[in-house]
C-alpha cells in the first residue's frame, strides 16, 4: 500500500532534508518521493498538526518476559507497546527464566516476532543462565540471530570473566552490553544513596557502586580490546568515565534511560514502587550531567528500559517490590520532558543513528530511495497513558493518567505500519 | 481541643510543630490521668484498635496496649513474623482481613521502610506507625521529647546527641525530625560505618568522638546496637564497640556537667551503657517508659478525633 505523509517536519540531523517541512510519498516499503507538495495519490494519507518525522527509533533495552512470564508481557504485546511508543526496532534482554541462553531460545524470539511491524533483536546472555560463571554459546546464538549479548542487570564484576567475554566476543564478531553495579557497595540498597534515602530510611545504592564497576569494566576493555556497550549509566561520575574512555580511544558506547533524563530520586518520597528502577533514579546534579552527555554525544543512546512487572510483585512494601517500569510508550515523552527544545536533534540522534551505530546496522535516513523506516511524532502535543491505550500486559508505570509532553503518531517499517488512534 | 493536621501518624517528618506540641500537651493531661487511683477514661470507648506487629516487640506493643486499655478501646493483637509475607499473604491482604472485622485504628510495626505509608493509602482505618524498618518510629520520638521537656522545659536551643547505630535506627531519624522541629540542636555520634554518609543533609553534625559529643550535649540518647538488623559486620566486636562508644560511670562522672541519659530500650547492659549508668540519677530511662503510655494515649485520642 502507498502512504503519503503530508507536511511533516523532517528531523534527520545527517540527512538532506533536515528541518524541512515536506510531503513524503512511500510505496512498496520505500520512500519514493520527498517534495514540498506531492500531488501523487496514495492509499493512505497521514496528516496531523505539528507532525514530525524521523528515522525509525530503536530501543536497546527492553524485556518482553516471553518465554517464562507471559502474564507480564508477550512478544506480541511487547511489539504493540513498542510500536505505540514509536519504536521500529527493539532489543530484548532476558529478565527471567528461561533466559535467552541457547540457539533455541533465540530462534523462539525471532520466530515469534517474524513479519511484525517492529524488528525484534534478541540479545543472548553472556553467561549461561546469566549466572555469571561460564560463557554461554555466543557463536551458536549469534548464528541463530542474537544481535549482541547481555546479562541484563547482572553486573559482571569478575574481571577475568569480563575479559574472556570481551575476547571471545571479538572472536565471533559481536559485542557485549553490560550493567554496572558493585554489589558489595550497593548491598541491600533500594534507591539512590543520598538525602532522600536517609529521610525514607531506605538503604542506599551509592553512585560509587556504579562508577567503580564501570571503571573496572573500562580497564578490562582497554586490556582485552573488543567492544563494550554500557546499557544505562546514571551518575555524573559515569558520564565522566565514559567521556574519558572515548577520548582515550576505547571502543565503548553508553546508554541512558529516558526516565533518568527526567526524574530524580525525590520521586520516591511517597514510596511509589513504580519509580523503583535499576539503576536507581539519582540526583539533580546527575540528571543535569546525563542531559549534557546526551547533547554532546558522550551518551550514544536513549533506552526505554521497559520492564513489565505484575501487580503481585509491585504492590508491595517498597523493599519487597521488584524493580522496573513499563516505559516503551512513555520513553519519548520522558526524554522530551528531560531535554530542552534545542536538544531535540541530540534526542532524535540518540533514538535513531545512535542505536544503529551501536548495533552495527546500516544508517537510515529520510531520503528518496531509502527503505521507509520512520517514526511519526509531535513534540508539541501531549500524551497521557491510560488503562485503555496501554498496550503492555502490565501496569507498572508511574505515569498513568498524567499528561506528558510529546506524542507518538505512528511508525512505518517497510511495507508495514502502525498508527496510534 | 484542637485537631492534628494529619489523619494518620506515619512519621514525624510529615507533621507540624503545632501537631507535636498538641500531642505533648495532651500527653501531659493523660500522664496526670494514669497517675490517678482510677487510671481509666472512656475516651476511646467503642473504638476498636488492632495492634499488628510484623516484627518482634515487647515494650512498644505493651505500651500501646496499655494506652489503649486506659482509654477504654477494644483491642485485638496480631503478631506475625515477616515470613508470613513470604508464605504468600501480602500485607494488604492481612490487614484487610483484620479490617473486615470492623477495626477503626491500626497500630503497626513492620520491617519495611514505608510500610505504614503503603498501608495508609490502601486501607480505611487510622494508622499509627509503631516502627517501619529504619524509617520512622514517631511515638518513640514524641515520648523522648516529652521526657526531655519534663527535665529541661522548652527544648529550643538544647543540645542532644544520639549515639550508636544511626544507619539502622528509626529512632534516630524520628528523633532528629522531632527535636529539630522543637528547635533543639542534634549531633550524631558512633562508628562511621554506622552513620549514613549523607546524614548531614538533615542538618545534623557528626561527632565521631564520644567524649567530645558528651561534653557538648545536654542530653545523650544512647541507641541500642541492633545486631539483628546488621546483615554484615559494621564493627569488629561488641567489646570494641563498647570500648569506643560505651558509656560507663567513670566517663559520665568525668564530664564537666551533669547530662541526661536516655535509651529507647531494650538495653544491652554493658554494651551501650553500663548498669551503673542506666540506674544512675542522671538516667531517665524509666521515665521514658512511663511517658510512652501517656504519649501513645494522646496520639490515639487525637487521631480518633473525639472531644
Amino acid at each position: 500500500m502507498s502512504i503519503i505523509i503530508r507536511q511533516a517536519r523532517i528531523i534527520d540531523p545527517n540527512g538532506p532534508h533536515h528541518l524541512k517541512t515536506m510531503d513524503i510519498f512511500i510505496e512498496g516499503g520505500k520512500i519514493t518521493e520527498i517534495k514540498k507538495n506531492c500531488t501523487a495519490k496514495a492509499g493512505k494519507t497521514i496528516e496531523a498538526d505539528n507532525l514530525c518525522v524521523s528515522a525509525g527509533w530503536i530501543d536497546l533495552q527492553a524485556v518482553f518476559c516471553d518465554p517464562g512470564h507471559e502474564h507480564k508481557e508477550t512478544i506480541e504485546s511487547g511489539i504493540k507497546a513498542a510500536a505505540a511508543g514509536g519504536f521500529t526496532g527493539v532489543c530484548v534482554h532476558s529478565a527471567n527464566a528461561p533466559t535467552l541462553s541457547s540457539k533455541a531460545q533465540i530462534e523462539y524470539v525471532k520466530n515469534k516476532a517474524d513479519g511484525k511491524v517492529v524488528n525484534v533483536y534478541p540479545l543472548g546472555t553472556i553467561t549461561q543462565k546469566q549466572e555469571g560463571k561460564d560463557l554461554a554459546e555466543l557463536y551458536d546464538m549469534k548464528q541463530a540471530g542474537a544481535i549482541a549479548f547481555s546479562d541484563y542487570k547482572h553486573s559482571i564484576n569478575t574481571a577475568g570473566l569480563l575479559l574472556r567475554a570481551l575476547q571471545y566476543s571479538k572472536n565471533v564478531d559481536t559485542f557485549i552490553m553490560t550493567h554496572c553495579n558493585e554489589e558489595s557497595l550497593s548491598h541491600g540498597g533500594q534507591m539512590n544513596e543520598g538525602e532522600t534515602a536517609i529521610k525514607l530510611g531506605l538503604k542506599g545504592i551509592p553512585a560509587v557502586a556504579e562508577e567503580i564497576s564501570l571503571a573496572q569494566q573500562l580497564a578490562v576493555l582497554e586490556y582485552a580490546g573488543g567492544k563494550l556497550h554500557v546499557s544505562a549509566i546514571s551518575t555524573k561520575g559515569s558520564t565522566e568515565l565514559i567521556r574519558k574512555a572515548k577520548a582515550a580511544g576505547l571502543n565503548v558506547t553508553a546508554g541512558v534511560t529516558a526516565l533518568h533524563l527526567f526524574k530524580t530520586d525525590s520521586e520516591l518520597e511517597e514510596f511509589d514502587s513504580n519509580y523503583k528502577v535499576l539503576p536507581p533514579l539519582r540526583t539533580k546534579k546527575d540528571v543535569d550531567a546525563l542531559r549534557k552527555a546526551v547533547e554532546n554525544g558522550t551518551i550514544d543512546v536513549i533506552v526505554s528500559d521497559h520492564q513489565p512487572q505484575d501487580v503481585e510483585s509491585k504492590e508491595l512494601e517498597f523493599d519487597l517490590a521488584d524493580e522496573g517500569a513499563i516505559q516503551l510508550q512513555t520513553a519519548f515523552s520522558c526524554a522530551l520532558a528531560g531535554l530542552k527544545d534545542e536538544q531535540i536533534d541530540a534526542l532524535i540522534t540518540a533514538l535513531t543513528q545512535g542505536p544503529r551505530r551501536v548495533l552495527g546496522l546500516e544508517p537510515v535516513s529520510v531520503e528518496e530511495g531509502q527503505n521507509a523506516e520512520l517514526t511519526l511524532f509531535s513534540v508539541k502535543d501531549s500524551f497521557t497513558l491510560t488503562e485503555k491505550n496501554n498496550k503492555s500486559l502490565s501496569k507498572n508505570s508511574p505515569f498513568f493518567n498524567t499528561a506528558l509532553p510529546g506524542k507518538v503518531i505512528g511508525i512505518i517499517n517497510g511495507g508495514k505500519s502502525y498508527f496510534n488512534s | 481541643m484542637s485537631h492534628l493536621s494529619v489523619n494518620h501518624l506515619l512519621g514525624i517528618k510529615n507533621i507540624t510543630k503545632r501537631d507535636i506540641e498538641l500531642i505533648l500537651s495532651t500527653a501531659g493531661n493523660f500522664k496526670e490521668v494514669i497517675n490517678r487511683p482510677i487510671k481509666k477514661v472512656p475516651s476511646l470507648r467503642d473504638i476498636t484498635v488492632a495492634n499488628l506487629f510484623f516484627e518482634n516487640s515487647t515494650r512498644t506493643r505493651l505500651s500501646f496496649e496499655l494506652a489503649q486499655k486506659r482509654l477504654s478501646a477494644d483491642v485485638i493483637n496480631f503478631s506475625a513474623s515477616n515470613s508470613s509475607v513470604k508464605k504468600g499473604e501480602t500485607l494488604v491482604d492481612t490487614v484487610n482481613n483484620i479490617l473486615a472485622m470492623k477495626v477503626d485504628m491500626v497500630v503497626m510495626r513492620h520491617s519495611s521502610p514505608g510500610a505504614a505509608v503503603f498501608l495508609s493509602k490502601r486501607v480505611k482505618a487510622k494508622i499509627v506507625n509503631a516502627g517501619d524498618g529504619a524509617h520512622e518510629h514517631p511515638t518513640q520520638a514524641l515520648l523522648d521529647a516529652f521526657s526531655m521537656q519534663e527535665k529541661l522545659g522548652d527544648l529550643k536551643g538544647r543540645k542532644v546527641v544520639i549515639v550508636g547505630d544511626i544507619l539502622h535506627s528509626r529512632v534516630a531519624l524520628s528523633n532528629i525530625f522531632c527535636l529539630q522541629k522543637l528547635g533543639a540542636k542534634v549531633k550524631v555520634c558512633g562508628p562511621l560505618t554506622l552513620i549514613p554518609k549523607y546524614i548531614t543533609s538533615l542538618g545534623v553534625e557528626v561527632e565521631p568522638d564520644l567524649r567530645k559529643a558528651l561534653e557538648w550535649c545536654d542530653v545523650a540518647n544512647m541507641l541500642r546496637i541492633q545486631l539483628e538488623r546488621q546483615d554484615i559486620k559494621y564493627f569488629p566486636s561488641l567489646r570494641e564497640y563498647s570500648m569506643l562508644y560505651g558509656l560507663d560511670k567513670t566517663l559520665l562522672d568525668s564530664l564537666s556537667k551533669k547530662i541526661i541519659i536516655m535509651h529507647p530500650g531494650p538495653i544491652n547492659r554493658g554494651v551501650e551503657i553500663t548498669s551503673d549508668v542506666a540506674d544512675s540519677s542522671q538516667s531517665i530511662i524509666l521515665d521514658q517508659v512511663e511517658n510512652g503510655v501517656a504519649v501513645r494515649m494522646a496520639v490515639m485520642f487525637l487521631l480518633a478525633g473525639r472531644q
